[in-house]
């Protein structure tokens, strides 16, 4: 969800906003888009923000806060085995779920070995989710259905507040050069966080380009007539 | 090291855990990994269109940053 606000700082704007929304300053990012305080009458400035909320987002991050017991024979050895693996690998790390939200289960890595673990674009977590996911498969036999999210450090909320801010910046360029951008090659996943924030906006519309797992996002301006 | 990994992965995966060999030959730059499986557990490593394969492979090089040495899988039938 993106909302905007104003005000005459940019403290009074988020403070707007925050109350608006009800929040805490510390649970929504806000960019800033239009700061008209700095000239001569800066005492009559003005700033615009903009405010990006997700709304899951804060139950989400408040579920990671407690601590959830793995249950049953299927996440103990999910764990364990998502533990062996990084310990296999030379990265040694614990593994805490997450959160456990209908049939997804999310496990949580701390290790000081992160940023490896990640990867280039979440290459080497994507990597080890498709495995743990397919080992899920294997010991849970047909009916077990669920799905399995591997985060550290945040790093999936991060990468999803950082793409649907890069849709957004890319959305605007496009409405004012008038011709269409395309986006880096990303997975079905977050092309679809793409498509969805961009989805409200009239001016522009958005399509996928290519073959195979990887697209890439091609944002089109479309008129702000339709 | 990463034979051990390989070797664990593989054996997660498949029906057929005894029948799991893991072979490496060391080269100067690069160490190839030779992977062997049960006739019928092929496709649990490999997966549709080479996914698990990949990730594997992903995992090993991730894995091998750290010695900075080259890890080649592959995967005989």
């Amino acid at each position: 969800m993106v909302k905007e606000f104003e005000g005459k700082t940019e403290r009074e704007a988020i403070e707007k906003a925050a109350i608006e929304l009800g929040l805490t300053q510390d649970q929504f990012d806000v960019e800033i888009i239009e700061s008209e305080q700095h000239g001569f009458f800066f005492k009559r400035g003005n700033v615009k923000i903009r405010v990006h909320l997700d709304e899951v987002h804060g139950s989400k991050t408040f579920q990671v806060k407690k601590v959830i017991e793995p249950s049953g024979n299927i996440e103990n050895k999910l764990i364990s085995f998502l533990n062996k693996l990084i310990e296999y690998m030379g990265y040694p790390g614990e593994v805490k779920i997450g959160f456990r939200e209908g049939e997804k289960l999310g496990l949580d890595i701390s290790s000081s070995h992160s940023a490896i673990l990640i990867g280039k674009k979440g290459k080497n977590l994507d990597a080890l989710q498709m495995l743990v996911n397919v080992y899920a498969s294997k010991i849970g036999g047909s009916d077990y259905s669920g799905k399995v999210i591997i985060d550290t450090e945040n790093y999936r909320q991060r990468r999803e507040e950082n793409l649907v801010r890069l849709a957004n910046k890319t959305a605007e360029q496009v409405c004012k050069s008038k011709s269409s951008k395309l986006l880096e090659p990303m997975n079905p996943f977050e092309r679809r966080l793409v498509h969805m924030a961009l989805n409200d906006m009239d001016e522009v519309m958005t399509k996928s380009e290519g073959e195979g797992l990887f697209k890439q996002v091609r944002i089109i301006y479309k008129g702000s007539n339709s | 090291m990463e034979k051990e990994l390989v070797e664990f992965i593989a054996k997660s995966l498949v029906d057929d855990a005894d029948n799991v060999v893991v072979n490496m030959i060391e080269g100067e730059k690069s160490t190839i990994l030779e992977l062997k499986v049960a006739d019928d557990d092929i496709g649990k490593v490999i997966g549709k269109h080479g996914r698990i394969a990949k990730a594997v492979r992903t995992i090993l090089s991730a894995s091998a940053n750290k010695t900075g040495k080259r890890f080649v899988l592959e995967i005989l039938d």
